[in-house]
């Protein structure tokens, strides 16, 4: 049926190096779509309860969605496992080409098991699967590795995704590398591939992805493009990509300054869009399909650190290894992100990770290393720290490569308050103080610290109108109503799987008429909500099956602590009292008990209460005649 | 991706008649379309005669009645970019046939990036 699926999972086992091919069963397509619905779903059925995240039995998925690999505009690919950061679910969207290959090579998603006895990668090129040797390949760097990946296989034009050394020594923010600089899995999914002694995945495909209303997808594709073409932020993202954010998130007062100490950075002019453009620009790139093409390749010219290729220093990364660490020259920033692309490892956590060496260094709780004085404004501190926590090389970089909550826990004294973090994920490059909604959204994130499940702030101070009316920013009213529409709507549009700067500009409508084009089936607007809200409930039963302690829906000391003494913000603070109301209002609103668990009534509404499993075995597909077995 | 589903029904840009070639980590894009050359080696090898100019569109075109699905692969060898191609699962060739006139990637390009023009030759000579 041509309905934008392949039909069909591949299920690789590292240890047995055997694969399998199972069906993706008609109710698994409509009850949960793709992507996160996917994700977790599968990880809820598939992974045993209180499995070790960098154990045999965790699972490692790359998934895609109905509207992946066809012309529906901006789309990406989902990582799913459980996180070894958090020890609960792990989602992650990633765009470049690598996803759009999965659905090429004939399949909706990879589910990688088990662990290999030595490091090996996958080469999958439709239906052949080989298990290849990495053993001259593991102790490279993510683009090294696709380089070597490439020549070994003798096919240039493979897509590869590997990690770097930092996924391979555990590093528990190390990301997977996806062709090219798109990084995917913040919470550590590159550890989980290292764990696996999986250096890589190239892949290559031949089959044709078949929509099911042709003539009306083409309309549809064409309003979604039209939709982009006539959004602001989707203009400026293309244009300048997201660095256009820094100094307007300076200017209102969100930008983190020496670990969230202040949120303005004196000298963002060195940091921003225009600064980029000058210093770093010279031509623009595209994720698959995509026309925002919000990609600004460049390269470092001069300096220190000069010559070699960058991507945009994202806004993210701009915040966190820049305006975060009090850090000002964007070749440096630039260098910075580098390192962590090559090495792996996820550039918010890694800033958050030396933002906090440094504070501790500050307060004399650890002691800086012979080669570098640890202290906000050194690049080369930051540098060193990058490389002896990828590397784990010393006894700093071990301590420290456990991300900011288990370091601040072996530190003691009062490191704790300033490891900013939720859940053991790293808080991201936008301040809380004055911005309640984002507090919020952080403390109840599903997968820890995350500005992509709900972004309160554009309501707050980007103009956004909530139902018609412009929102207090420092207000705590509405917030919690405000946020869970948010997370439910995003969760849907995570499961086909929508790019966050797409969303900038397709309307909800437009992308039902994507949906419903494709698949054939008539959905109403209303579906992407009731879709997200049910995804959302299932994320928190697994999360709480997996031990989440619900105390831990909050936000670490610092952020509730005193008001900001300087900018725009001055004075302004985040009230652990405000919290605690907005998080009471959130539980009653998600029903949800006054511990956050999912009370039985609205499961059963949800239709979660006695759901149908996805087995293995029950979908596997004969490989003879590629037939449902029962 | 317009292009594999005007020519197979499907998306898939692997099975499309144009390349888009990247280098040094997506820094720069390389479109690659059939020249429609006037000198066609890719005919010119074909065994089995297959290959022609529409005298309509002046597009070079693959007959596929014609065309035996020889296992050398001749006109992809022999074609200096690479924009003949040999269907993986016929073991035909296939090439950009400009949809007959109306070119799918021109029509369905977001940002209006691509054009049909028709080149125009010192000698006054008209090719397309």
């Amino acid at each position: 049926m041509n309905d934008g699926y392949m039909g069909k999972f591949l299920c690789v086992d590292l240890e047995a190096k055997t694969s399998l091919k199972l069906k993706v069963p008609d109710w698994l397509k409509q009850d949960y779509v793709g992507g996160k619905g996917f994700g977790a779903k599968l990880l809820s059925d598939l992974a045993p309860p209180g499995v070790d995240p960098l154990g045999p039995d965790n699972l490692l998925m790359f998934l895609t969605g109905p509207l992946c690999s066809t012309p529906a505009p901006a789309m990406r690919t989902c990582v799913v496992c459980k996180s070894p950061a958090t020890h609960t679910f792990l989602d992650s969207y990633v765009g470049g080409r690598f996803g759009a290959e999965i659905k090429f090579a004939g399949y909706d998603g990879i589910i990688i098991r088990g662990t290999a006895s030595d490091p090996v990668y996958l080469w999958i090129e439709d239906d052949r699967i080989e298990f290849r040797s990495a053993a001259k390949i593991w102790g490279s760097d993510a683009l090294k590795a696709n380089e070597l990946i490439k020549q070994d296989l003798g096919h240039q034009e493979a897509t590869v995704a590997t990690i770097g050394q930092a996924g391979e020594n555990g590093v528990l923010f190390s990301l997977i590398c996806c062709e090219y600089n798109r990084q995917a899995g913040r919470g550590g999914a590159g550890a989980v591939m290292g764990s696996k002694k999986l250096k890589g995945i190239a892949i290559k495909g031949s089959q044709l992805v078949k929509v099911n209303r042709p003539d009306l997808f083409q309309q549809a594709v064409k309003k979604a493009n039209r939709d982009i073409e006539s959004a602001g932020d989707c203009s400026a993202l293309t244009e300048s990509g997201t660095s256009y954010a820094v100094p307007w998130s300076s200017s209102i007062g969100l930008l983190p300054y020496k670990n969230h100490s202040e949120q303005h950075d004196p000298k963002v002019n060195k940091i921003d869009d225009a600064a980029q453009d000058k210093h770093l620009f010279l031509g623009k790139s595209a994720c698959f399909g995509c026309p925002i093409r919000c990609s600004q390749m460049g390269a470092v010219r001069t300096g220190k650190f000069a010559s070699f290729v960058t991507d945009i220093i994202e806004y993210e990364t701009v915040a966190m290894l820049g305006s975060n660490l009090a850090i000002s020259n964007i070749r440096d920033i630039a260098y910075l992100n580098k390192l962590c692309d090559t090495l792996g490892m996820d550039s918010i956590s890694a800033g958050a990770v030396i933002a906090f060496a440094f504070e501790a260094a500050e307060k004399e709780l650890i002691q800086s290393p012979e080669k570098a004085n640890l202290e906000f404004g050194s690049t080369k501190a930051a540098e060193h720290l990058l490389k002896s926590i990828a590397l784990q090389e010393d006894e700093l970089g071990k301590l420290l490569g456990q991300g900011v909550k288990k370091a601040a826990e072996q530190i003691g004294h009062d490191a704790p308050d300033f490891a900013l973090h939720v859940k053991g994920l790293e808080i991201p490059g936008w301040g809380v103080k004055g911005s309640p909604g984002m507090g919020l959204a952080y403390a109840t994130a599903d997968r820890g610290a995350c500005h992509q499940r709900g972004f309160p702030i554009g309501y707050e101070y980007g103009g956004a109108l909530y139902k018609g009316e412009v929102v207090e920013p420092h207000s705590i009213e509405k917030k919690a109503e405000i946020l869970i529409g948010d997370q439910n709507y995003l969760a849907g549009l995570d499961t086909l799987i929508k790019c966050d700067f797409g969303a900038f500009g397709v309307t909800a409508q437009s992308y039902i008429e994507l949906l419903n084009a494709v698949t054939g089936l008539e959905r109403p607007q209303s579906f992407i909500d009731e879709l997200g809200e049910r995804i959302w409930n299932l994320v928190r039963l697994f999360n709480l099956r997996e031990g989440l302690d619900t105390g831990s829906d909050t936000l670490p000391a610092k952020l509730t602590g005193k008001a900001l003494e300087n900018g725009p913000l001055k004075g302004q603070r985040m009230k652990s009292e405000d919290l605690d109301l907005m998080l009471k209002e959130y539980y009653m609103i998600r029903n949800w008990d006054r511990e956050g668990r999912p009370i039985t009534k609205h499961l059963k509404q949800l239709g979660l209460n006695k759901e149908r499993r996805f087995s293995i075995e029950k979908q596997l597909i004969a490989p003879e005649n590629d037939e449902v077995k029962d | 991706m317009a292009c594999s589903a005007w020519l197979f029904g499907g998306y898939n840009p692997h099975r499309s008649a144009l390349n888009i070639d990247h280098a040094n980590e997506n820094l720069y894009h390389f479109p690659v379309v059939c020249n429609q050359c006037e000198n066609t080696y890719c005919a010119k090898v074909c065994p089995a005669d297959a290959i022609y100019r529409d005298q309509e569109t002046g597009a070079i075109v693959v007959d596929q009645e014609k065309c035996v699905g020889c296992k050398k692969e001749f006109c992809h060898e022999y074609c200096p970019i690479k924009v003949i191609h040999v269907d993986p699962f016929t073991r035909k060739a296939y090439k950009c046939d400009l949809c007959g006139g109306s070119p799918r990637c021109v029509e369905s390009c977001p940002t209006g990036a691509l054009e049909l023009v028709v080149r125009v030759n010192t000698d006054q000579e008209e090719d397309r």
